[in-house]
C-alpha cells in the first residue's frame, strides 16, 4: 500500500473574472519534493496557489492535506502552509519585526513562540538590520524578503512560493534557492511558481505545466533544454 | 487569540497613520475651543440665569452641546477612519494574507471594528475631559451627562460600524468614505420629508438616527433607543462579514 501525498488535489476548477481560471486540475506534492509550477500569464498558477493557501474557495473539486479537506478545516491552512503570494503585500505602517510577530500570532503561536520564530527568521534571511525599518521604505529586493519571511515564520510544512526571486539580486536568488532546497530537506513540500525555466531547473525535483487553466504536463524534471522544449511546444500550442 | 492579534494589527496600524493623529489633533483643537466659547457664555449669562427659577446648567448648556458637536464632527471624522480598514487591505492584496492565516470573516471585521472602538473611546474621552474637569468643581448634573455619553457613545459606535460595512462594499478607500459619510447622513435626516409635512411618529422617525439620540442627550435612556443602536450596529457588523466572507467565493 503507497502512502497518501501530503498536498492533493483533486479535480479542482475555479472561475475569475466570468472566464475558468482553472479546470478539473488534479496534482499531488509528497514532503520533501520541490515542485516547480510553470505557464504563461493567465495559465492559472496565481489563482490555483491562492486555492492552495486558502485565500480563495474552489468551485469545485477538493484540497487535502495530510488527507484532511481543506475547505472543511480553514485552520489546516493557518497552521500548514506558508504563502507569498506574487509582488509580496505588506502592510507599509508595520516593520519588518512587527511583521514576523503579526504572521507567526496569526498563524496561532504564542508570544513568546512567536518571538523566537521571528528572531530565528530575521537572522537566517538577514533583515536582522532591517527589524525596526517600515515595510513603506523597504527596497523592493528587501519586501520581497520580508514576504519570504513572513510566509515561513511558522515553519510550514507546505511552502507556497509564487514569483519569489522577482526584484532579488543574484546573491539573493542564490540564498533563496538554498533556503528553498533546506526547507525541502527538512520535510517540508515546496511549489514554486515563476516564469523562470532557470529557476525550476535549479531547485525543484518536479515540474508541472499550466496551460489556459489545466494541466497539460507533470513530471520529474529533466534537463533545461527539455523542458524548454516542452514548455514553449504547449505555450505555443505546438504540444497538443 | 487571532481576534485580539486582529484588533491589535489595527491598533497599531491605526497608531502609526498620520491620519488618525491629525484627525485627533484638529478636532481637539476645535472641541476645546467649541468647549472654551461654550463656558465663557454660561459665566457671562450666570446673573440672567440665577434669576430663572428653573435655570439650565452647566451640563445643558456646556457639557451637551460639546458632545452635540463631537457627534457632528464625527460624521466626517468616523468615514474616515474606517475607509482604508477593509478597503486598504483589498486594495493592497493583504486581505488575501489575511485569509491564508485560516481567519473567519466575523474575526476580521470584529477586529477591526474593536481598534476602530478604542480609537474614539480615546476621542471622546479627551473631550469628555474638559467638561469633567470643571463639572468636578460641583456643577454637572452626572446622570443626565452620562446618559449623553452613552448616547455619543453609541453613535460613535453605529457609525463606525456603518463605515466598516461600506470599506468591505469596495476596494477604494475614498469610495467607501463617501458611502459612509453619505448613508449615515441619510440615517440622521431621513424623517425630515415627513417632518416637513407634518407627520410624526412613523416607521421613519423611528428609523432616524436623531429620534434615538435625542433621547440620550436630554438625558432620557429609553430601551427601545439602545435597541435601535444595538441593531444598527448588527446590521452593519453582519452586512460587512457577509461581503467579506463572498471575497473568497466571487474575487
Amino acid at each position: 500500500m503507497t502512502a497518501s501525498p501530503f498536498l492533493n488535489i483533486q479535480g479542482v476548477s475555479r472561475r475569475r473574472a466570468g472566464r475558468a481560471a482553472v479546470s478539473g486540475l488534479s496534482l499531488h506534492l509528497n514532503r520533501g519534493e520541490v515542485l516547480g509550477l510553470l505557464g504563461v500569464n493567465g495559465a492559472g498558477k496565481s489563482t490555483t496557489l491562492a486555492m492552495l493557501a486558502g485565500a480563495l474557495r474552489p468551485d469545485s473539486g477538493h484540497i487535502l492535506l495530510d488527507g484532511q479537506r481543506l475547505d472543511e478545516r480553514p485552520a489546516l491552512a493557518r497552521d500548514t502552509v506558508g504563502w507569498l503570494p506574487e509582488s509580496a503585500p505588506l502592510w507599509p505602517e508595520l516593520s519588518v519585526d512587527e511583521h514576523l510577530m503579526a504572521f507567526a500570532r496569526l498563524r496561532g503561536r504564542s508570544k513568546r513562540d512567536a518571538r523566537r520564530l521571528a528572531d530565528a527568521m530575521l537572522d537566517r534571511l538577514q533583515l536582522g538590520d532591517l527589524r525596526r525599518r517600515l515595510a513603506g521604505v523597504l527596497s523592493q529586493g528587501q519586501r520581497q524578503r520580508l514576504g519570504l519571511a513572513c510566509a515561513l515564520v511558522h515553519e510550514p510544512p507546505l511552502l507556497i512560493l509564487d514569483e519569489p526571486a522577482n526584484a532579488l539580486d543574484p546573491v539573493q536568488v542564490a540564498e533563496l534557492r538554498r533556503l528553498v532546497r533546506e526547507r525541502a530537506a527538512a520535510g517540508s513540500a515546496v511549489i514554486l511558481s515563476t516564469h523562470v525555466l532557470a529557476e525550476v531547473v535549479a531547485v525543484c525535483d518536479r515540474v508541472a505545466i499550466l496551460h489556459e487553466g489545466c494541466l497539460r504536463h507533470d513530471a520529474r524534471l529533466g534537463d533545461h533544454a527539455a523542458l524548454e522544449k516542452t514548455f514553449f511546444g504547449i505555450a505555443t500550442g505546438a504540444t497538443p | 487569540m487571532s481576534l485580539g492579534t486582529m484588533t491589535r494589527l489595527e491598533l497599531r496600524r491605526l497608531a502609526v497613520r498620520p491620519l488618525a493623529w491629525t484627525l485627533a489633533a484638529l478636532t481637539g483643537a476645535w472641541l476645546a475651543w467649541t468647549f472654551t466659547l461654550g463656558l465663557g457664555q454660561f459665566l457671562g449669562a450666570q446673573v440672567r440665569l440665577a434669576a430663572l427659577a428653573d435655570a439650565p446648567g452647566f451640563t445643558d448648556l456646556v457639557a451637551i452641546p460639546l458632545l452635540a458637536e463631537l457627534v457632528k464632527l464625527s460624521f466626517l471624522v468616523v468615514p474616515l477612519m474606517t475607509m482604508a480598514s477593509l478597503a486598504g487591505e483589498r486594495r493592497a492584496g493583504t486581505l488575501a494574507l489575511l485569509w491564508s492565516t485560516g481567519l473567519a470573516p466575523w474575526r476580521i471585521v470584529l477586529g477591526k471594528y474593536l481598534a476602530v472602538l478604542v480609537w474614539l473611546a480615546l476621542w471622546l474621552l479627551l473631550t469628555l475631559a474638559m467638561p469633567l474637569a470643571v463639572g468636578a468643581q460641583g456643577q454637572a448634573d452626572w446622570g443626565k451627562l452620562a446618559a449623553a455619553t452613552l448616547g455619543t457613545a453609541l453613535t460613535l459606535a453605529t457609525l463606525a460600524a456603518i463605515g466598516l460595512a461600506c470599506s468591505a462594499a469596495t476596494s477604494v478607500p475614498a469610495i467607501a468614505a463617501a458611502m459612509a459619510l453619505i448613508i449615515s447622513l441619510a440615517l440622521w435626516t431621513v424623517d425630515r420629508g415627513a417632518q416637513a409635512a407634518g407627520v410624526s411618529g412613523g416607521f421613519l422617525e423611528w428609523l432616524t438616527l436623531a429620534t434615538h439620540l435625542q433621547n440620550l442627550l436630554r438625558g432620557l435612556v429609553v430601551s427601545s433607543d439602545l435597541a435601535w443602536f444595538a441593531l444598527a450596529i448588527s446590521l452593519a457588523l453582519i452586512l460587512a462579514t457577509r461581503r467579506l466572507a463572498a471575497d473568497r467565493e466571487r474575487s
